[in-house]
């Protein structure tokens, strides 16, 4: 096991779900923009309107600061976040998919390169040539997105790979088209937010209309195929995860599930208001509706992260990053029994060499230490932790000696969202001990 | 459970999916790619705000420049960046996710220190666009000092890779494990400071090769173009001076049992180094002879160093029983057939839009 890194009350999993969900936000609309650009930027060649073009230059540059800053950062943020959070799960992510990361970048240098010229160059050069930069940009950039979807589906749905290993039969999972298509719709929504957000600020009103009301036909759209797709998203989920709330057991999962459909309303609400009175738009209204869009999203990623639960990688690896299965075909062995037979402490070397052997002296900071590698990516460890307490868990159990709790234990596995407890009984011992610190 | 043994428990169970020598030759190379474009992000920035207190209206008018060229810099910089990031977790992965989690706030204020950087250069384009004397410099400093600070922290959490053996001392230094990610453990200023100043060679040869781009331009008068060639080979030369002494001073402070000074790629990479410096010393009487062969060199250079430096991370592994060569293969040939197959096509889609670009800079706007 790697060292461990332990963020007070929150948990280390808060920085990826922050820098994942904010992600979506910029890559959504890099992806889906130029979708539309492109289309005003022909109607502009064809129609002699000059009033799109500048559109066009203020919402590239805006692509270009808000995605191409933002968006980069956070994007390879995702995978700083992920290492330092759940180095394991990143790894076997990386190890199966480096082929796959590395066909993206490939997208992602193409994008880089002609979103620069088309900005650079808009107004400069041939408006034919022009154009046909912009339909570059727009194809490579959705091309990450259907590289990127099939290892993000991968997480959730592992398909065949389990089985065989094989790169393609974990890519093309029982998920991946649908949530291909949802995101694809999803990017038009996004771009068409912004789009009349950089649109309401044009002064001349016919023009902002124009503009306006096309961005958002184009948003409703994308809107109307994402619930469709949703449905067919979640209709291919496997069996736990299709409840989206764990049978209503786990009551936070039906909180964000109305976040979410909260979120949708607002933003559908938005853009049939900027159908409908396109030249009365304003800047306050679109940025409040694209924040109402990220708590909606931050809604729809904490449900992906909470299906997916006891796993960082759906019936192959837990959330604490111990391998759950056997995947004959790549070689790999589970770890639980060995961990069970050795001792998890088998598994740390950078620990003090006297807390090898537990004693009375060291068991509450050794049990700390085993508690920490086993439930601390999910639970703060803190009485007023915010991030799924494990005092204020261990406190409703009702329970307080050490053996109890230590066989307590045991009995993890029975939560369909918990993953089993991994150690020798000297270890359960140790856990429970530090475990009855919390409510003594 | 010995720490060799420990690393290699580490090791990711899936084994690596191509042959572990193609990862590192894209690993080192696009390295290099990365590199020179932060070295130009770095230079560019550190230049522009000499130009701006310069006073000669030929630097003011390059400083401009340069903090237009930051920003697409820092991009295509991290763009490149993110190959390494990605093979050197393939084939480095034990020692990567273990520096990154005992530094984590580290790794997070990395993130933070770039944002800040990329930021800053955009607020300070911006505000210069349209105003003659450039933009508030105020902002571009703020630039540099965030690149430097990211430096600075990229350097420290790859120094802790090299050395596993301190690992459990950085760790257990308070009688029980750290799990705070607070404290960034390792740093060498003698290798920071051979990656800091080649910024100012790198970005001597860009002057140089941007006076050849814009030599056919209306707007270009040849006395600057001038100024930028003779500025960019003097920068180029004195910086590959301290660049060569700043090598053997790192040189000196590795440990000698890895004998590095007889490593042939670090000879090879010095052999280059000093090429270029006696290149760069020709080119100072007629520098416009030599701006196409010092551009080639110093980029031939840039990569070899780079290739030195792994050979020399490979000297350090070898001390605790680990190479990239021992990982189990299990060769993927659809999925690495995809990449390549894609890379050549991007290949050719990215030389349209660069050749439009590449045109419009030389002939300026024909209509």
């Amino acid at each position: 096991m790697f060292p461990f890194w332990e963020v007070p009350a929150f948990t280390s999993g808060i920085f990826i779900a922050l820098i994942a969900s904010f992600h979506i936000l910029p890559s959504h609309l890099a992806t889906g923009a130029f979708w539309f650009v492109t289309y005003l930027e022909y109607r502009s060649i064809k129609e002699n309107k000059p009033h799109y073009m500048d559109f066009i230059k203020k919402f590239t540059l805006l692509i270009l600061i808000f995605c191409f800053v933002l968006g980069s950062i956070t994007g390879v943020g995702i995978w700083f976040s992920a290492t330092i959070a759940s180095p394991m799960g990143l790894s076997a992510l990386i190890h199966n998919y480096v082929w796959g990361w590395a066909t993206e970048w490939v997208f992602f240098i193409i994008e880089t390169v002609a979103i620069y010229v088309y900005y650079y160059t808009l107004g400069k050069i041939d408006s034919k040539t022009h154009l046909k930069i912009g339909i570059t940009y727009a194809f490579a950039s959705w091309m990450s997105m259907v590289v990127i979807t099939g290892i993000l589906a991968f997480q959730l749905t592992p398909g065949k790979w389990l089985e065989t290993g094989g790169f393609f039969d974990g890519f093309f999972n029982e998920t991946y088209w649908p949530q291909l298509f949802f995101r694809t719709a999803l990017m038009f929504v996004i771009a068409s937010i912004y789009a009349t957000l950089v649109a309401s600020f044009i002064k001349d009103k016919n023009a902002k209309g124009d503009i306006t009301f096309k961005a958002s036909l184009f948003g409703i759209a994308g809107f109307i195929l994402m619930v469709l797709f949703s449905v067919w998203y979640v209709y291919k989920l496997p069996g736990v995860p299709k409840s989206l709330d764990f049978g209503g057991v786990l009551a936070y999962m039906k909180i964000l599930n109305k976040m979410v459909i909260f979120s949708s309303v607002i933003v559908v609400g938005y853009l049939v208001y900027c159908t409908i009175f396109p030249r009365f738009t304003n800047p306050v209204i679109s940025i409040g509706t694209i924040v109402v869009l990220f708590l909606g999203i931050l809604g729809f990623e904490a449900i992906r992260e909470g299906i997916r639960r006891p796993y960082v990688i759906y019936n192959y690896m837990y959330s604490n990053n111990i391998i759950a299965k056997d995947v004959p075909a790549k070689g790999i062995k589970a770890m639980g029994e060995k961990i069970n037979k050795d001792g998890f402490l088998s598994t740390l070397y950078l620990i003090p060499d006297d807390f090898r052997k537990i004693t009375p002296k060291n068991r509450l900071e050794v049990g700390r230490i085993i508690t920490l590698y086993q439930c601390g990516n999910c639970h703060s460890m803190e009485k007023n932790g915010k991030i799924r307490p494990l005092p204020r868990y261990v406190s409703n159990l009702g329970m307080n000696a050490p053996e109890d709790l230590a066989v307590f234990l045991d009995v993890l596995e029975g939560y369909p969202y918990m993953p089993p407890f991994f150690g020798n009984e000297e270890e359960k011992l140790a856990v429970g001990s530090y475990l009855s610190t919390m409510v003594n | 459970m010995d720490l060799a043994s420990y690393i290699n428990s580490l090791r990711d169970p899936a084994g690596v999916p191509f042959y572990p020598f193609v990862f590192q030759f894209l690993m080192v190379l696009t390295f290099a790619l990365h590199i020179i474009f932060v070295n130009f992000a770095l230079g560019g920035s550190a230049i522009a705000i000499w130009g701006k207190f310069n006073g000669n209206p030929h630097a003011l008018r390059l400083s401009k420049a340069l903090a237009r060229a930051t920003t697409t810099n820092i991009s295509i910089a991290i763009t490149f960046g993110v190959a390494p990031l990605l093979f050197v977790q393939v084939i480095y992965d034990p020692f990567w996710y273990t520096a990154n989690t005992m530094s984590a706030w580290w790794t997070l204020g990395f993130l933070a220190l770039v944002t800040m950087a990329f930021i800053f250069t955009y607020v300070g384009y911006l505000t210069g666009k349209s105003n003659e004397k450039g933009g508030n410099i105020f902002w571009i400093i703020m630039a540099l000092v965030s690149i430097l600070l990211a430096a600075l922290t990229m350097h420290g959490l790859s120094e802790e890779q090299l050395h596993p053996d301190k690992w459990k001392e950085w760790l257990t230094q308070t009688g029980t494990l750290k799990t705070s990610g607070d404290a960034l453990y390792a740093i060498l200023i003698p290798r920071l400071t051979h990656f800091i100043v080649p910024s100012f060679a790198i970005t001597g040869i860009y002057l140089m090769l941007y006076s050849w781009l814009f030599r056919e331009r209306k707007d270009f008068s040849t006395e600057y173009l001038d100024y930028v060639l003779n500025l960019g080979v003097k920068i180029a030369f004195y910086a590959t001076i301290f660049q060569v002494a700043a090598g053997f001073w790192w040189l000196l402070s590795l440990p000698s049992h890895l004998n590095f000074i007889v490593n042939h790629a670090f000879l090879f990479g010095a052999f280059l180094g000093m090429a270029l410096l006696v290149m760069l010393a020709m080119a100072q009487a007629d520098p416009k002879k030599y701006i196409f062969p010092s551009a080639i060199l110093g980029f031939v250079t840039v990569f070899f160093m780079s290739y030195a430096r792994e050979t020399l991370r490979m000297a350090y592994f070898k001390g605790v029983n680990y190479t990239i060569f021992d990982y189990r293969v299990a060769v993927d040939w659809g999925s690495a057939i995809l990449f390549f197959g894609t890379f050549i096509m991007g290949i050719i889609v990215v030389a349209f839009p660069a050749i439009v670009a590449f045109n419009l800079a030389r002939k300026g706007q024909q209509n």
